[in-house]
């Protein structure tokens, strides 16, 4: 059952990962890659990692897609009439480029050859079962995330957390205004010195 | 929690193994999302609603000394069925060259994300829909959908002024959600789980309310406002005034379609609401009643709680601190280390009869040790302390929902530029200071004794510290008001460029 549930559901987000390369409109594609984040969300939910499924809703439908829309209407005339089109020769490239990595694709996942050192994983269990690690981990997913977080892959964590504050940081700096057009302001205006000279 | 020693006998057969954990898909929680569905879905939820709609329209008449609607029924109960029909029988007027399909789906999307919101809040003992172990991060994730449906509203009608109100509401709701997730952290620490019913429980059995603490003040103070900001009503209605930009993103919409957007915002008060009686209220417990030695609902519930697979006896020693009756699930280490939750049948003087659903590691007469009385077991059929749980849960929603519309009849409406600053530089430091200040309760009060620690010393120490807070917060923002800054101060100047207010008041 679980199986049915698989297929309709990769099915459903493959005509919405459809829509968004073809649709006309763009914030039409937009609500098309919405629908496709979603899915990504219920698969993870297939997986038994509902803390991804909604950590992906959060950030991507919740973040990345009002960003994406706010750059739509900005930067477009108002009410988004200007449809994309794709020349003719660019078509046929994009068209051989997906038939490589298509070829590719299914040649290597047919000819899998596990490498000799990789680690061996728990089995899925098939009992839902809360003494192995896998269903301890399942039940207490993010405590779990926290300390793989904090002992594993801090590095990547820190790294990302600078990154974030990097994009803050010059989020704020690119907002402020000009103090230099105040300072020229209060010039102007008679019987006041400017208290600074610089910015 | 101390650990002492016990021997235990099996009594019985043991029952094939069972998982506690997961739901099991039998006829209660067919009964339970049933309930939900059609009882909640369609008719409890848009009744509540509907009745919301009244109340707030014969409350804000109160707050302005006339009566409110009183012809359509008794006390003008009928209305919201005239209300219904008359937006039923609108035409709703779409523009020309709007996106139809968006232009419905906007709607639709709040009202979405105002029911999954619904779908985790536990209204009673077993009667939370579904309980996830991550519930409150998946209700922050859902209610991020509300502004994706705002921005399709303003975008789709093709008119310039739904599209600034729009942007703007976006704005906003993107900028409150991050002192709301904020301020709900210190609940977090303090209950150990993300889980609604374990938050509750936690509440419940362990701790008390989480608002008697200054940082639960605190966070419930700061997580009420981005609540009111989330939800887009006053003071912080500007997206949807009346008298701004026409009526901001919703200008286009009329008949059945802008009912569906009334219906989505007074959903998401009622969502929000519940949400916040759940975290910091206690959702559907009294208060105080974790300091009297077994709550009065189970054991008004327990001749009828208790089943007949009992299987292991506990001879207890000591007596357990917090009074474990039937539904509390005990933890118990055996000597290799390996630790097992049984559910408590009942208690007869110092003897424990657990429930074993799964095969045991324990021999007659072992010796073991408890590490922890844990939690009632909610996955359960009807408990009969819901006919106490259900009202008081629905007194606390409906004690909020007063408080939220008294503010929007005695407060303005706030400007677009000081509603921005007053989320980012007065409310995220709060909430992060928040953060702080629920650490030191939990150390002090929460981590010593479970619950029992020296709530006056916690008091003693993170009150002043709260206090403290709010006063730096305000201090440093002093120079940004208005009133204040000497560049942005209003003067009157005459045609000639003196001021005419030098004269008047600096002189006398």
């Amino acid at each position: 059952m679980i199986q049915a549930l698989f297929i309709a559901l990769s099915a459903f987000g493959l005509l919405m990962a459809l829509g968004t390369v073809f649709a006309r409109n763009l914030v039409n594609a937009a609500l098309f890659l919405v629908a496709f984040f979603f899915v990504i969300a219920c698969q993870f939910v297939l997986l038994e990692a509902e803390f991804m499924a909604a950590i992906q809703v959060l950030i991507y439908i919740g973040a990345v897609t009002v960003i994406l829309m706010f750059g739509i209407m900005l930067t477009r005339n108002i009410q988004g009439d200007e449809t994309t089109t794709v020349s003719k020769r660019w078509r046929l490239l994009g068209l051989g480029a997906f038939g490589t990595v298509c070829t590719v694709l299914v040649l290597g996942i047919n000819a899998y050859q596990p490498w000799t050192d990789l680690a061996v994983r728990p089995e899925f269990p098939v009992t839902k079962d809360s003494t192995t690690p896998r269903g301890q981990a399942i039940l207490s997913m993010t405590p779990t995330v926290g300390r793989e977080m904090m002992t594993r892959y801090v590095v990547a964590f820190e790294l990302a957390g600078l990154l974030l504050t990097a994009a803050l940081v010059g989020a704020v700096v690119l907002a402020q205004h000009d103090s230099t057009d105040i300072v020229n302001a209060k010039a102007e205006k008679p019987g006041t010195e400017p208290a600074v000279t610089g910015s | 929690m101390s650990p002492f020693d016990m021997t235990m006998t099996p009594e019985t057969n043991l029952m094939l193994a069972q998982s506690i954990y997961y739901d099991k898909v039998d006829l209660w929680l067919w009964i339970r999302w049933g309930l939900y569905l059609f009882a909640g879905f369609f008719g409890v939820f848009p009744l509540i609603v509907a009745y919301i709609v009244l109340a707030e329209r014969k409350l804000a008449a109160r707050f302005q000394d006339r009566i409110g609607p009183n012809r359509v029924g008794p006390f003008g109960l009928l209305q919201p069925f005239a209300d219904f029909i008359k937006l039923i029988i609108k035409e709703s007027i779409v523009p020309k060259g709007a996106n139809g399909f968006v232009h419905l789906l906007a709607p639709m999307l709040t009202l979405i994300s105002a029911f999954l919101v619904l779908a985790v809040i536990p209204f009673g003992v077993g009667l939370a829909p579904v309980d996830l172990p991550s519930g409150v991060l998946y209700m922050v994730s859902v209610s991020s959908i509300a502004a994706l449906s705002i921005f399709l509203a303003g975008w789709s009608s093709r008119n310039k002024y739904s599209l600034l109100g729009a942007m703007r509401g976006v704005a906003q709701l993107v900028s409150y959600e991050i002192p709301q997730v904020m301020s709900i952290l210190p609940v977090i620490l303090w209950a150990g789980s993300l889980s609604m019913v374990s938050i509750v429980q936690a509440q419940q059995y362990d701790q008390g309310w989480f608002i008697f603490s200054p940082p639960g003040i605190l966070g419930f103070v700061l997580l009420l406002i981005a609540s009111i900001a989330e939800v887009n009503r006053a003071p912080f209605d500007l997206p949807e005034a009346e008298s701004e930009i026409i009526a901001g993103f919703h200008t286009e919409y009329s008949g059945m379609r802008f009912g569906l957007f009334f219906l989505g915002e007074y959903l998401n008060v009622f969502a929000v609401c519940c949400l916040t009686t759940t975290l910091f209220l206690g959702g559907g417990s009294l208060p105080f009643q974790s300091y009297f030695a077994g709550r009065a609902e189970h054991m008004l519930a327990a001749p009828f709680d208790a089943s007949k697979d009992q299987i292991l006896k506990l001879n207890a020693h000591h007596e357990f601190p917090l009074n474990p009756g039937s539904g509390f699930r005990i933890e118990i280490t055996n000597e290799a280390g390996r630790s097992e939750a049984f559910q408590v049948s009942h208690r007869t003087g110092n003897d424990l009869y657990l429930l074993a659903n799964r095969p045991v590691d324990f021999q007659a007469g072992a010796n073991a040790r408890v590490t922890a009385a844990a939690r009632p077991d909610f996955a359960s059929p009807w408990h009969f302390s819901n006919l106490i749980m259900i009202p008081v849960f629905f007194a606390k929603v409906f004690f909020l929902i007063f408080v939220m519309f008294w503010i929007r009849a005695t407060l303005p409406r706030m400007r677009a530029d000081r509603l921005m600053a007053f989320a980012w530089k007065t409310m995220v430091p709060l909430a992060i200071a928040n953060i702080f200040l629920g650490a030191i309760w939990y150390e002090i009060v929460i981590r010593p004794a479970g619950g029992y620690g020296h709530k006056l010393v916690g008091w003693a120490v993170t009150g002043p510290l709260t206090l403290a807070a709010i006063a730096l917060v305000f201090r440093i923002n002093r120079n940004s008001y208005q009133a204040n800054d000497p560049e942005r101060r209003p003067t009157l100047i005459s045609r000639t460029g003196e001021s005419l207010l030098a004269a008047t008041t600096q002189g006398q």
